[in-house]
């Protein structure tokens, strides 16, 4: 008998891909949310995922981030098997919503210090870590201030570098600008093309079309489905319109 | 008559100051919006408005009544839609319907023409608890149970934010439809595309108004020359535009880059396109543009933002 | 009153959608009163006890017998005289003792009324009262054997050993009313008010010209309905379970389990009004007034052997009031006009909290 683990695993550092799906599917009772959809992802590629509300996104991330078991089929997050290495995944991955990011009654330094931790992180790494990702957002003189008492759009900032202090080799963002202004929006996505050019794969959720221009690609889902794949530009051509929006709504209408 | 009238309104939280001396009429029947992003005052300034909250200092009239001495009377004739769902998520649409008709003393057959067009799309789901419906749905809900006692100002928080673009449009296309019933309709949104649906506009950011008007006027008062480009690694452009020598803003726009000069264009543009050039930067659809109404928050909010 | 019925339609509505919450309030009651009950097993078999038999004739002579066969009692000891039963009390380890007076037989047949006596050791209230229910239980079938009818010409006379204050066997029964009314009516609105904060439909209410005292009554309402079914579920299975005895009207006792019920409420009301979450509601109602009103009101431990401190604190929790007043009207007959300051007391308590908790919630902060 072959060991096959080791094996799958290096090949998968060897694919280009770091996330491949195939038909995964998930049913809650007879209601099916996410129909056997299927891509890939490439290594340090923005990959915007579209969708109406209640479309089936927040579902397909969770089985993604290996939270929610899939119904059928499979996945390769970051060259793990989502049925088989759901903790290695959870090691390669970041995770940030708009919902839930920090916790408002700790400071910005305990914050980061709580996610640093819990993956296991070098308490004296993490430190360092921590600081020069603050240097960067200019923050570092606020390390002690309590997350509640910032602004949104920092707070946003810093949900992100919290995600990214693992080093993850992919961050899902599931709406992560949401009622922050545009200016710290752009910033915000400053910050994604960053990661994007160290070679970290982003996947992001957004209500904002402009934002979905951003992305290096985009998927559109609709009822469960994956409608559309493609750059911004093919789809726009695709549709013959001359803005993603225009794609989005007349899809989704269809 | 204006049916809303703020002078000088303050609100402190602790040492937050939410709202710093905001003042504005509203008019008979126009659609008010309150554009700002999240943490701005808006959330404050609509539970003022809606009497739920008193300011610290400054004066008020809703619909001619006194905000502080007459707030009851206040109450019967505004609608409320809040920010956050907030309607009860175990009862069914018709039930969540029903209560809050009787709480406004009315019934849904007395307002049934208020919101008949609404209402038509939640007949299907007449029966299913409120929890239980898709986000535009609720939003739609909501906006019933916000008119069903026929209000002549409605305040909608944030309706859409979170919302998908479809939804979004067909919210919008409803608060037409309000509109024109003589409804006077004070909205707030983070999405700044959504402030040219709105009669006028008010820039809401950190706690003050830095512009107050119609969306053609505040597009036409915009100090500077906008223009945009096209190209396919905008990341890279963004880090070379950091050093570029010219006076100007720059920033992502959907899939373009826009920069705003603040120089005539005639001889602003060839020294920029040579700029590009001297930096290796391919690029093509470059021309100047009329701006958007992000377009002018930031250039309005850029000279003031961190 | 349209909106009042049409909050309290909406109330009902929340609670039966709930089932899980329903079955808990309406469960709990009775699982609390025969838990107590029962906590001590009734399985006592083979207590011991003495039988001083004074008149020793055939009749007697079948009464130790059926004592004896029922499984439940083992005679170790026949004394001969009163005195010697203290010293199997303290020597032989006895429960019980019982007395059987001269002439048994003779009074039986003359169908007079014979006082038969019981001696309880009462160091461990539950056996005790346990031991007398099998004595009690014994003696009327006896009676019914003898004359083929129910009535009993023998009377019992208890006598507690050790613990002569032991106030009441059926001490546990106000108490858990007392508890039970303070997680359903308490507990229940103080959550389900902050539950409206929390979800935002409090904003919705406050807005609406509507009266807020409508809101509140009609919150209060049907959980003080539902709390009135489980205290008089309490009620009847103690009654028929562990024959507690209810000398007073039983209608001054449900009016001032009513009284109670509205200064429950109105503490929830209370609690509610300065709390924005459910689990700050939740926390505050059980440290703040449950547990106090376990420990404090005299239901566990005794007031009187607090430290004074604690006997001043146990004024302010309602409780204490409510136990003394549903005691005295159970057990030892009391009318309107004994227990009339307890209801009075209990009645400004709700009077004040309610208003106050009305102001609050009507305020724009």
């Amino acid at each position: 008998m072959k060991v096959r683990l080791p094996f799958r695993h290096q090949q998968a550092q060897e694919s280009p891909y770091s996330i491949v799906v195939k038909d995964l599917t998930k049913c809650f009772g007879d209601f099916t949310a996410v129909n056997h959809i299927s891509f890939e992802v490439r290594k340090g590629e923005i990959f915007g995922f579209l969708g109406a509300n209640g479309a089936g996104k927040t579902t397909a991330i969770r089985m993604l981030c290996s939270l929610l078991q899939p119904t059928s089929g499979n996945a390769t997050i970051a060259g793990y098997d989502l049925a088989t290495q759901p903790k290695l995944i959870k090691r390669h991955i970041g995770y940030m919503s708009q919902k839930f990011s920090l916790y408002d009654d700790l400071t910005i330094f305990e914050n980061m210090q709580l996610f640093g931790t819990i993956y296991g992180i070098p308490r004296k790494e993490l430190k360092d870590r921590i600081f020069s990702r603050l240097e960067n957002l200019h923050l570092a003189d606020k390390s002690k201030t309590l997350v509640a008492s910032i602004p949104l759009g920092w707070k946003q900032k810093l949900a992100f570098a919290t995600a990214m202090l693992h080093r993850p080799d992919i961050v899902f963002l599931d709406e992560p600008t949401s009622g922050v202004d545009p200016i710290v929006r752009r910033e915000f996505w400053n910050l994604i093309y960053e990661a994007a050019s160290h070679g970290v794969t982003i996947f992001v959720t957004t209500h904002y079309m402009d934002e979905a221009e951003y992305c290096g690609r985009i998927s559109i889902m609709s009822h469960g489905e994956l409608k559309l794949i493609g750059t911004p530009t093919e789809l726009k051509e695709q549709m013959q319109v001359d803005s993603i929006e225009k794609v989005f709504v007349k899809y989704v209408v269809r | 008559m204006a049916v809303i009238s703020v002078h000088d309104i303050i609100k402190s939280y602790g040492h937050i100051r939410a709202l710093k001396g905001v003042s504005f009429d509203v008019e008979e029947g126009e659609v008010f919006g309150v554009v700002g992003p999240d943490g701005a005052g808006k959330s404050t300034l609509f539970n003022i408005l809606t009497t739920l909250l008193l300011p610290d200092s400054g004066t008020a009239t809703v619909l001619g009544r006194d905000l502080f001495k007459e707030y009851l009377e206040i109450r019967k004739n505004i609608g409320y839609l809040p920010g956050t769902f907030s309607l009860y998520p175990d009862l069914t649409v018709e039930e969540n319907l029903i209560f809050f008709a009787t709480m406004y003393q009315s019934s849904i057959r007395e307002n049934m023409s208020i919101i008949k067009p609404i209402w038509q799309q939640l007949m299907p789901f007449k029966k299913r608890p409120a929890g239980k419906l898709s986000g535009g749905m609720k939003q739609k809900l909501a906006l019933c149970c916000a008119l069903i006692h026929k209000p002549t100002l409605l305040f909608l928080d944030e309706p859409t934010t979170g919302v998908d673009p479809v939804s979004r449009k067909e919210f919008w296309e409803i608060l037409g439809t309000i509109k024109t019933q003589g409804i006077t309709v004070v909205v707030s949104t983070p999405y700044m595309d959504e402030a040219t649906l709105c009669d006028r506009i008010a820039l809401l950011q950190e706690g003050t108004f830095i512009r107050m008007d119609t969306p053609p006027n505040i597009i036409s008062s915009f100090k500077g020359e906008l223009v945009t480009l096209r190209t396919d690694d905008i990341f890279k452009l963004l880090r070379k535009m950091a050093d570029c020598p010219l006076n100007c803003t720059f920033y992502p726009y959907g899939e373009n880059l826009h920069v705003i000069f603040y120089d005539p264009i005639a001889t602003i543009l060839p020294q920029f396109e040579e700029f590009l050039q001297q930096n290796d930067i391919a690029y093509d659809n470059l021309m100047q543009i009329s701006p958007t109404i992000e377009d002018c928050f930031i250039e309005i909010a850029g000279s003031t933002h961190p | 009153m349209k909106e009042l019925q049409q909050i309290l339609k909406k109330e009902f509505t929340h609670i039966f959608r709930d089932r899980i919450t329903l079955f808990l309030v309406l469960a709990i009651p009775i699982m609390l009163v025969l838990l107590f009950g029962f906590t001590i097993s009734t399985d006592i078999h083979h207590a011991t006890i003495s039988v001083l038999d004074l008149s020793n004739d055939s009749q007697s002579k079948a009464l130790v017998e059926k004592i004896t066969a029922s499984g439940y009692f083992e005679v170790v000891s026949y004394p001969k005289s009163e005195s010697e039963i203290g010293n199997d009390f303290r020597d032989k380890n006895i429960k019980l003792a019982i007395i059987i007076p001269n002439e048994f037989e003779e009074q039986l047949t003359n169908e007079k009324f014979v006082t038969i006596q019981i001696i309880s050791d009462v160091s461990d209230m539950n056996v005790a009262s346990i031991l007398n229910n099998y004595v009690k239980a014994i003696l009327i079938d006896f009676t019914n054997d003898y004359n083929g009818t129910a009535t009993m010409p023998i009377e019992l006379c208890t006598q507690m050993m050790y613990n002569p204050e032991a106030n009441s066997v059926y001490m546990f029964v106000p108490g858990i009313i007392t508890l039970i009314m303070i997680i359903v009516t308490a507990l229940m609105s103080s959550i389900t008010l902050a539950r409206e904060v929390e979800t935002g439909t409090m904003r919705m209410l406050l807005i609406a010209p509507v009266n807020k005292a409508w809101v509140v009554v009609g919150k209060v309402i049907p959980y003080m309905i539902l709390s009135f079914i489980s205290t008089i579920t309490i009620i009847v299975i103690s009654v028929l379970v562990f024959k507690m005895p209810i000398k007073g009207s039983v209608w001054l006792l449900l009016a001032v389990c009513i009284v109670f019920m509205l200064t429950s409420a109105s503490f929830g009301t209370a609690i509610s009004s300065l709390v924005k979450t459910q689990i700050d509601a939740m926390m505050i109602t059980m440290m703040g007034l449950f547990l106090p009103t376990a420990l404090l009101s005299g239901f566990l431990f005794p007031i009187d052997n607090m430290p004074y401190f604690f006997q001043i604190l146990a004024n302010i929790f309602p409780g204490k009031w409510f136990i003394i007043a549903i005691k005295d009207v159970m057990l030892k007959g009391s009318g309107f006009f004994d227990i009339w300051l307890y209801m009075l007391i209990l009645f400004l308590m709700a009077a004040v909290l309610m208003t106050l908790s009305l102001i609050r919630l009507d305020k724009r902060r």
